[in-house]
């Protein structure tokens, strides 16, 4: 797959001199071809790209595990790079036991994307908000990154992948009495089968539209209107974030058991409460790598086991962590494939992919109808949560007040703070409709971004 | 490798009306510590080139990797062809050029060719160090490292450096109150990885209670670690990019935006700064900047083409499109010694000691929310009375909201010496800042 074959005979011969004297072995090879631009205010203010190619090998001896990168991709740095291998007292690691498989799988572009022809397309995304005559400032960032990777291990596994990935980053900020910033990011993997300029430009005009509506004539709400708010409609978008930030962090394996506690943090999950309530009944959470096209999207994790959908919840119950071979040997289970790093410089750590909330039967008018009163929270702006993933806070960018089952006038600066196991609990239903938005999500140390979506169905949460 | 980046521009300033390469060539080893123990080494190896060129106000990057003729000559006939397609950037006005004294740049030489022998023994005394405290468990992360790089400009710029960096991160837990704290230096001997552990592994200890606390204004007082991290935004947000797509700072220069006696400086020439180098991504001097000098908004950060765009003169902030932060500094006119001080006068407030998820909602308005991360303990005259955890299995429970020009206006006083630290969020950013004290600053819990 990766287009010079001489790569992988050096990555065959790595994986032998990192085999000798260890337990376990594993090279991943990754040949990375990205070009992007940014446009701001119309201008063109930066085109790039860029060509990678360089090898990660991780290796397991007497317990230690070692993991070493470069782009130095020749057979004598390999060794010398093994060679500053160092046993040290610490964790003795081993790898839980997997199918070895040997598997090649590419993402086809129906619709094959260059330089030219993205350059064009965010020019017209650009032109478009131009044209918004409340649109204050206006940026446009895209780009397109075409990663080869071969793997391959001590046990005999070999998995070659080639995935696409085409995306942009929107950014504008509405202006009028006040100002609103808002950013959105669209593409999957994939070509321009993934990338529809009029749906993107559809999106921006209405979100626009109804956030010049918000400063014209939106009103931030008295601490006593506040206080007699019960029940909260909340879109796929807010599904989202809050399926990612509180369910699907928590879920990670590595938080769990403490191996990112100085880094991305911890858990409100521990090895005494798996299983535990997190949610009504309503509640389904799924991480699913295999959707195809998605952003988040492999077939085979980056330890060479094959991805499959995993429920997180069930029902409401914690049901299964996201683990890589490390913990799973750990945990005494098999790996999930959860196991991703964001390009063959960092370890693979146990990450999400796309993560959403299963959708029920409602439509979103019955939603608003069951809820009578309250607030309908369509997008986000600021948000955040703490260390154990426990106490959350989501800001509605575009919120509306729901009178008496109808969506009525907006909300400004609606403010969702809220302990994660009471938002999960509140949950009567969860509508049909489904939507899963991009991210980029971050964690380790140094930090990896790697591309995930999240959301699914709206939800109606009522708060006794 | 000086030639290597001499080599590229010469070959590229045939085709191009400016070129600039950065040639790197970075080591680093990390070692993690996880439940008080070595978890796992991870060691990385990246040298690759940086090529900036531009033609007729066209402007394009592209990198690197394989330095040998034919490849850098293949790249650049690419970057040619991609060049024609894209339009011209109007308000672009080329790289730095002039005759540049440049200042020395430091490193440890014992860094420069380390064996992770030294990254492992630093792991293995900051665990002692904090066990022997006290701690019931820590975890963190010792990264040595050393970079050297080398930058030729077709204006005739061609320098060398070398860097090099130890960081020490720590968290250590008594109970469910967690405490971290990261050092960094340039060198090896400015580390003393036990007493850093100790010091880490005892700080939970001083308070052991942990009571919930209501939502409300209190005074706060951010120790180093998230002061910094808060505050080096104003660094990021005085960049002139950030001021053209919508900064708080933007029309602000020469009018007042904080308390009289604070100032907060962009930095490229610490001696010990991690991210101190002698000259930004052309090849131009870095300096001091006062960004706010006694409250007053002085400076946006420049590069040589952004400063021409508004008749000013480069701040030494290259980034060559857009501008980027050296290291923040900030200093103040009331210093009191120490935390201790600054604690013993304060009536009714909160001890920050580490904070992250800093969102902002506006950042024209500067309106933000942060949650502390790890102990935050509630001060009533002049006392640390308990540990705050406002939210059932939330190591705190509470989320501080402020505006960023409220926050610069309301810092009174700083307490104790300028320490160069960082966050885990933070990533590679470094900043020196001492103890800093907030007046008025809302609080919210679940």
């Amino acid at each position: 797959m990766i287009a010079d074959g001489h790569y992988e005979d050096i990555a065959e011969s790595a994986l032998k001199v990192a085999g000798k004297d260890s337990d376990y072995a594993e090279v991943y090879l990754e040949d990375d071809s990205a070009f992007s631009f940014a446009i701001e205010q119309g201008m063109l203010n930066g085109s790039a790209s860029a060509k990678k190619l360089g090898m990660r090998i991780r290796l397991i001896r007497d317990g230690c595990l070692y993991t070493i990168s470069t782009n130095r991709v020749d057979k004598g740095s390999i060794k010398e790079l093994v060679s500053r291998f160092r046993i040290f007292k610490g964790k003795k690691t081993s790898l839980s036991d997997e199918k070895r498989v040997n598997a090649d799988y590419t993402v086809k572009e129906k619709k094959s994307v260059d330089d030219e022809s993205m350059l064009k397309s965010l020019l017209e995304i650009d032109k478009l908000m131009s044209s918004i005559k409340y649109i204050a400032f206006r940026g446009v960032y895209g780009g397109y990154d075409l990663s080869s990777t071969y793997f391959a291990n001590t046990e005999g596994s070999v998995v070659r992948s080639r995935i696409p990935i085409v995306n942009a980053f929107v950014n504008f900020i509405v202006k009028d009495k006040d100002t609103r910033q808002r950013f959105m990011q669209f593409g999957g993997s994939g070509g321009y089968e993934v990338f529809k300029v009029s749906d993107i430009e559809k999106r921006i005009s209405e979100e626009a539209k109804n956030i010049h509506s918000l400063l014209e004539k939106g009103r931030e709400l008295s601490s006593t209107e506040l206080s007699k708010i019960r029940n909260v409609v909340i879109s796929p978008e807010i599904s989202g974030i809050a399926v990612h930030e509180s369910v699907g962090h928590p879920n990670e394996a590595d938080r769990v058991f403490g191996r990112e506690a100085a880094q991305a943090g911890e858990s409100y999950i521990n090895k005494d409460n798996l299983g535990m309530r997190i949610g009504s009944d309503a509640v389904t959470i799924i991480d699913d790598p295999t959707i195809k096209n998605s952003y988040g999207y492999f077939e085979y994790d980056d330890e060479g086991v094959k991805a499959r959908p995993k429920v997180i919840v069930d029902k409401g119950i914690q049901n299964e962590l996201l683990v890589n071979r490390e913990f799973a040997y750990d945990m005494g289970i098999k790996s999930n494939a959860s196991a991703r790093s964001s390009a063959y410089l960092y370890e693979p750590i146990v990450r999400m992919s796309n993560t959403y909330l299963k959708p029920g039967s409602s439509s979103l008018d019955e939603l608003i109808e069951e809820a009578g009163n309250g607030i309908y929270i369509k997008s986000f702006t600021e948000w955040n949560i703490d260390d154990t993933r426990s106490f959350a806070r989501y800001q509605g960018n575009e919120a509306y007040i729901i009178r008496r089952g109808s969506i009525e006038e907006p909300v400004k600066n609606y403010k969702l703070e809220v302990k994660t196991l009471d938002f999960w609990k509140a949950v009567s239903a969860v509508g049909k409709d489904f939507a899963l938005y991009l991210g980029e999500c971050g964690k380790g140390e140094p930090m990896q971004g790697v591309p995930v979506t999240m959301g699914g169905g709206s939800a109606l949460l009522k708060f006794g | 490798m000086r030639g290597d980046a001499e080599m590229i521009v010469r070959l590229a300033e045939k085709d191009f009306d400016e070129a600039v390469a950065n040639v790197h060539n970075y080591s680093t080893t990390y070692v993690k510590i996880a439940n008080s123990k070595i978890d796992s080494v991870v060691e990385i190896h990246d040298a690759s080139a940086d090529l900036f060129l531009s033609s007729k106000k066209r402007v394009f990057f592209t990198n690197i990797e394989k330095l040998n003729k034919d490849e850098v000559l293949s790249r650049i006939k690419k970057a040619g062809r991609a060049i024609n397609s894209i339009k011209p950037k109007e308000d672009y006005f080329g790289i730095a050029e002039g005759n540049f004294k440049y200042a020395r740049s430091s490193y440890d030489k014992k860094l420069i060719n380390y064996s992770n022998d030294i990254a492992i023994k630093i792991a293995e005394d900051a665990i002692s160090g904090a066990m022997k405290s006290g701690a019931d468990k820590i975890a963190g992360m010792v990264s040595v490292g050393s970079i050297k790089s080398q930058l030729a400009t077709s204006k005739g710029i061609s320098n060398e450096s070398s860097s090099s960096f130890i960081r020490l991160s720590l968290r250590a837990f008594r109970g469910n109150i967690p405490f971290q704290s990261i050092i960094a230096a340039k060198s090896l001997n400015k580390i003393n990885a036990e007493k850093f552990g100790s010091d880490v592994g005892r700080f939970p200890s001083e308070v052991r209670e942990k009571k919930r606390l209501s939502g409300g204004t209190y005074d706060i007082i951010y120790m180093p670690q998230p002061a910094g991290l808060l505050l080096e935004n104003v660094n990021s947000m005085a960049c002139i990019g950030s001021i053209e797509n919508g900064s708080y700072l933007a029309n602000r220069i020469g009018k007042e935006v904080a308390n009289e006696g604070l100032s907060i400086y962009d930095d490229g020439l610490l001696a010990e700064g991690i991210n101190s180098s002698p000259y930004d991504a052309e090849g131009y001097p870095t300096q001091r900047t006062p960004i706010i000098k006694d409250g007053i908004l002085r400076s946006y950060l420049h590069n040589f083409s952004t400063a021409k765009k508004y008749k000013t003169k480069s701040t030494g902030n290259a980034g060559l499109v857009m501008p980027s932060p050296n290291t923040m500094v900030l200093e103040h006119k009331e210093k009191l010694k120490d935390l201790e001080t600054l604690i013993s006068e304060t009536r009714k407030g909160i001890l920050i000691t580490n904070t992250w998820y800093t969102r902002f909602s506006n950042y024209l308005t500067g309106e933000f929310s942060t949650v502390p991360r790890d102990m935050a303990v509630y001060i009533e005259n002049g006392e640390l009375k308990f540990a705050i955890g406002s939210t059932e299995s939330s190591f705190v429970g509470i989320r501080i909201s402020d505006n960023m020009l409220r926050m610069l206006k309301s810092i009174t006083t700083t307490a104790g010496s300028t320490v160069q630290t960082s966050s885990w969020d933070a990533g590679n950013d470094y900043y020196f800042v001492p103890n800093v004290f907030v007046e008025k600053v809302k609080v919210t819990t679940a």
